[in-house]
């Protein structure tokens, strides 16, 4: 070996060049690898989207029913005092009525 | 010539952050040449070196707002293809038998006096255990100093100096017993 073991190392490991096209292949890579992640995340947002949906449905449903308990409630509470106010008139009426009758006639059968 | 190719490296570096795709794929061009050849002679296939490569790249444009001047990106283009190779050959668990079909290949195309010879100390380069490789490679094709191969590999400079000296005395004791070998034939 006429020349220093490490210029021959050297020469031995000398850079070389990948096949023609490299960086071409690369940006295409790139661009695959884009089109993967922007393809992922409309797909999250539809499923995002889809849940939104749902769950807005859901709660519709929910709010919906809670409302129709309250009226269901309300119109309990509004019977029970048009029930009270009608026995309470009616209270009055009777004893009116009462009240206004004539003493009954006596019969001077003197017992 | 496309006009991007007169740029330097931190304009390269602008206008790739800026989302120009041009900018970036020149350079992609300048530094292949490196990436390439750091990830053939760790894993000695020209696929999986192409492969590796490309994915450094892809690594390098997710990372691209990080690297902050020519010298940064040389740097971390290298420390990205070593690790990569590293891991992959730990991995594939491969490095003990080597093929070394494409390191010969490689090494055939030298247009140098002494093409056997050559072929002989790739061969033998991709022979050596990963780390050891690495410090070969980083010090001999890359010309990096030891303090250089050191940062790179995350590595004390006391051992990167003694791989390199134990790698030479191996190597150089085999292609001396390749040669007397072939003397006597």
């Amino acid at each position: 070996m006429s020349k220093d073991f490490e210029q021959q190392l050297r020469e031995a490991l000398r850079p070389v060049d990948p096949e023609e096209g490299f960086e071409l292949r690369v940006m295409a890579r790139i661009a695959r690898e884009r089109s993967r992640a922007r393809t992922k995340v409309t797909r999250w947002v539809s499923v995002a989207l889809a849940a939104s949906v749902v769950f807005a449905a859901f709660l519709g449903a929910h709010q919906w029913q809670l409302r129709r308990e309250q009226e269901g409630l309300e119109a309990r509470k509004q019977l029970i005092e048009a029930l009270r106010l009608t026995g309470e008139k009616l209270d009055i009426a009777y004893q009116a009525v009462n009240r206004e009758a004539p003493e009954p006639a006596d019969d001077g059968s003197g017992a | 010539m496309k006009a991007s190719d007169t740029w330097s490296a931190d304009e390269l570096l602008t206008r790739a952050r800026g989302g120009e795709s041009s900018a970036f794929a020149t350079l992609v061009r300048r530094y292949q040449r490196t990436v390439y050849s750091i990830a053939l002679r760790m894993l000695s296939d020209r696929h999986r070196a192409e492969d590796l490569a490309q994915e450094v790249f892809l690594q390098l444009y997710r990372a691209i707002d990080s690297i902050d001047s020519e010298t940064h990106l040389a740097f971390w283009l290298r420390k990205v293809a070593v690790n990569r190779a590293i891991d992959r050959m730990r991995q594939e668990s491969r490095h003990d038998s080597e093929p070394l079909t494409d390191a010969v290949a490689v090494a055939d195309e030298s247009t140098e006096e002494d093409p056997l010879l050559h072929r002989r100390m790739a061969e033998l380069v991709a022979q050596l255990p990963p780390a050891a490789r690495a410090v070969v490679v980083l010090r001999y094709q890359e010309d990096l100093d030891p303090v250089d191969i050191a940062s790179t590999l995350d590595m004390s400079i006391n051992t990167v100096k003694s791989h390199l000296k134990r790698s030479l005395t191996l190597l150089r004791a085999r292609v001396q017993g390749t040669t007397i070998v072939e003397d006597i034939r």
